[in-house]
């Protein structure tokens, strides 16, 4: 018979590494039940039949946050067999909190005392025997990071799981609040089994709202409590928060040596690194030396190769020639002797189209490297913490500012990482906004207007990262003036892991699970859209007959884009070319680049379409370009991060909401920027003028309206200190 | 007593009293800001600081900083 095992830790306590140390590859990965909370599973390496269950990160099993939720649920209600409580032993006072109340669950514990290595290091001492006797259940010495005591752990999980021998909790509170605990658990309702009645004991006493919805506060219980909470002077809650933590001082002064040595290294790295002046130059300093490489040197160099040699003509490995894809698929195919059309369908179509989403990988997967290096060394908390007095003066917080870097790489993990903010209103407001910064799929639409438009002037691409991030400043300024976002940003109140350097393993790992989401969308969204695009451009009614066309512009695709060109005639790019290929922007953004490729006749385009940059600048004048532009910037992104806000908005209306929001607000800049532009370039004053200036007043006054919302709050508050 | 706001960055003191919310009083005192507890200051950039509590360290911004009284 299967048993299941539950992972229980501190966020930071290095539950991750040992979840990957303990499943290996067998991961599965997914959400639970109707939250978008992570869940994996695996099963236990060496251990036949063991199913491990990694829960959210937590603090506690209070009902306060999303993550503790869904643990205590799953703990309570499908009542693992055993748990491992990883505990970090350099912190151990932090995290016995959980240990405590893990305890009193009534299912059967084991403790896994990560970081030892860390412990010893530092010179500390912790008496695992002692521990052991004073929790009531084995705690074994592990560190996760260098894959010490994982073995052990998991033989020792494994059996506890299949022996089901209680662990019943050792620990106890002062008289008062014990003999409360013992009165409350003898009231409880019969059906209650007895290695859970402390925990419901203690549960009620804390009045948790979510026990109260199965089981009921008497009359008596409640007079009990309220006469516990007269003779200890404080609430029941932090009644048992602080006798908690009061039996844990004692307990690890009894069980912990620590060798004080003043400040520690991870201190004394935040005494320069988080410094008030010097916060800002290192952030800038660390944030030009990521981009710089993953953008210019090694990224462009992997681009390169990707884009011109891998799915190109071909490339050069010490010295030998390999062809690139299409040149050999091209062999294949005519020694097959395929149909034409199919050569077309999947030289141009597939292998174009899937190529050039492809190409951007490499480029991609270098960025990720960085980000997760500093994400696991500890750099990226205290980004949020450098970049929160900024973000909060926008109504964002400095959490916010992880998605948006991320999004810098690609938009989908980016909305992913949103995932870390707990306020509901905070997160949905990063989610509708992390898109605006241009993603490493938009640079290429970037390239291309540079070039064909501007010369490739420098200011250009520099431009682009400015009206994103300006996109999101007033985007949080404005909605957050509206009803559905009204309200103070959460209070920011962050844990910070101490510095460590990771293990090369990690890394990688979540360098591939964020470089997968983006790799999976190219082999299934864009590949079926590419086809579909393929089809339409390619076909279409020629001399009264549907077929394949010789002139592009009789087929389906051209035809659909007259019908929605005139949306874009105030935008200044009302032809259907333009049209088109804003359109075949939402199943990819680099496709925007390929199809004006396509539609001016050329086969295969460069990453910055430096053929077409002629028939382009003949096209379209430089201000309708940029406002084409911006407006492939910030309209909705890429159907794969639609998919991604769906995921974490959990709810249909709210993503529509934000594809709406960022269609309507992208469609209204590019439309100031063109008209009000045109003006000033010497154009004549027009009805789309005017339309422009009140449209572009009417974004002022939202931007600098006085906040509806705050001053009833703070009225509320006059009238509350005038009445005391 | 004074708010945490107002320690230097260096000084250690102990935790008095936890006010605020509701839901952000009850994850601060999760994390260790329970009375008694002895808190120090890391780093501090305008009014945000990051606190050493039980040997782990916490950002907190300046609004929720304000709230926890402390005692040297």
């Amino acid at each position: 018979m299967s048993v299941k095992i539950a992972l229980a830790g501190n966020p930071n306590s290095g539950k991750t590494t040992l979840f990957n140390a303990l499943t290996g590859s067998s991961q599965h990965v997914g959400n639970w039940p109707g939250v978008t909370v992570e869940k994996k599973e695996g099963k236990i390496k060496g251990q036949a039949d063991v199913r491990l269950v990694d829960l959210p990160g937590i603090y506690s099993l209070s009902p306060y946050t999303l993550e503790e939720v869904v643990a205590r649920d799953y703990l309570t209600k499908e009542r693992p067999d055993a748990i491992i409580n990883i505990v970090d032993g350099s912190n151990i006072e932090r995290n016995l909190y959980l240990t405590t109340q893990v305890m009193e669950l009534g299912i059967p514990v084991i403790v896994a005392l990560n970081m030892m290595d860390v412990v010893r290091k530092n010179g500390d001492i912790i008496d695992v025997k002692k521990l052991s006797a004073a929790l009531g259940c084995e705690v074994v010495e592990i560190s996760a990071l260098r894959g010490t005591g994982v073995a052990e752990i998991a033989k020792k999980a494994a059996a506890l799981a299949s022996s089901g021998k209680q662990t019943p909790p050792q620990h106890t509170f002062n008289e008062v609040v014990e003999a409360a605990l013992h009165t409350l658990a003898d009231l409880l309702p019969a059906d209650i089994k007895p290695e859970q009645k402390r925990w419901y004991a203690v549960k009620l006493f804390e009045r948790d709202k979510k026990v109260l919805q199965s089981v009921s506060l008497t009359a008596k219980m409640e007079e009990i409590i309220g006469c516990t909470e007269e003779t200890l002077e404080d609430d029941a809650e932090s009644i048992i928060t602080n006798e908690r933590y009061e039996y844990i001082s004692g307990l690890v002064r009894g069980c912990v040596r620590k060798k004080r040595k003043g400040l520690s290294v991870s201190d004394k790295i935040d005494r320069v690194v988080t410094n008030r002046f010097l916060a800002l130059p290192i952030f800038a300093v660390v944030m030009f030396l990521v981009y710089y490489v993953s953008v210019t040197t090694v990224g462009g160099w992997a681009t390169d190769w990707a884009n011109d040699g891998l799915f190109g003509d071909g490339f050069h490995l010490f010295g030998v020639w390999i062809p690139g894809i299409p040149v050999l698929l091209g062999n294949v195919l005519e020694k097959l002797g395929t149909a034409e059309w199919l050569n077309s369908l999947i030289l141009d179509g597939i292998v174009g189209g899937v190529g050039a989403v492809l190409g951007f990988v490499p480029q991609m997967l270098v960025l990720f490297i960085f980000l997760a290096f500093l994400e696991a060394c500890g750099y990226m908390a205290r980004i949020a913490f450098i970049m929160d007095r900024i973000f909060r003066k926008f109504g964002l917080s400095g959490k916010s500012f992880i998605p948006i870097l991320i999004g810098t790489g690609c938009g989908v993990p980016g909305v992913m990482a949103s995932r870390t903010i707990e306020n509901d209103r905070d997160r949905k407001m990063t989610i509708i906004t992390t898109t605006f910064i241009p993603c490493g799929a938009k640079l290429p639409i970037i390239a291309l207007i540079a070039g064909a438009l501007f010369d490739g002037a420098w200011w250009v691409s520099p431009s682009a990262y400015f009206v994103g991030i300006a996109a999101i400043i007033v985007s949080g300024i404005m909605l957050k003036k509206t009803k559905l976002f009204a309200g103070d940003p959460a209070p920011f109140v962050m844990e910070l892991p101490a510095y460590h350097l990771p293990t090369a393993g990690n890394v990688l790992r979540s360098m591939w699970e964020r470089g997968w989401s983006f790799i999976k969308k190219a082999g299934t969204i864009i590949l079926l859209s590419t086809i579909v695009l393929w089809f339409l451009q390619g076909f279409g009614f020629e001399d009264g007959a549907f077929g394949m066309v010789e002139d592009l512009n009789n087929s389906v695709l051209a035809n659909v884009g007259s019908v929605i060109a005139f949306l874009f005639a105030p935008l200044g790019w009302g032809d259907w070319k333009a049209a088109v290929a804003a359109v075949t922007g939402l199943i990819a953004k680099e496709n925007v680049v390929g199809t004006f490729g396509i539609l001016f006749g050329f086969a295969e385009v460069a990453e910055d379409g430096a053929e077409v940059w002629g028939t382009l600048a003949a096209s379209y004048s430089a201000l309708a370009a940029y406002s084409f532009l911006v407006f492939n910037l910030l309209c909705a992104p890429c159907f794969a991060a639609i998919g991604a806000i769906k995921r974490e908005m959990n709810s249909a209306k709210w993503t529509w909401f934000a594809i709406g929001y960022q269609c309507i607000f992208a469609y209204v800049i590019s439309l100031c920027i063109y008209q009000i532009g045109s003006v000033f370039a010497g154009g004549a004053f027009g009805i789309g003028t005017v339309v422009a200036i009140v449209l572009a007043a009417v974004l002022i006054y939202l931007i600098f309206r006085p906040n509806p919302y705050k001053e009833t709050l703070s009225r509320r508050t006059q009238v509350r200190s005038v009445q005391a | 007593m004074m708010p945490l706001t107002m320690m230097a960055v260096g000084t250690a003191a102990s935790v008095k009293k936890v006010g605020g919310r509701e839901e952000t009083k009850r994850f601060l005192e999760n994390l260790g800001f329970v009375q008694g507890a002895v808190v120090s200051v890391v780093s501090e950039m305008g009014g945000n600081v990051i606190v050493n509590v039980k040997d782990s360290r916490v950002a907190i911004s300046r609004a929720m900083a304000n709230k926890i009284i402390i005692s040297m």
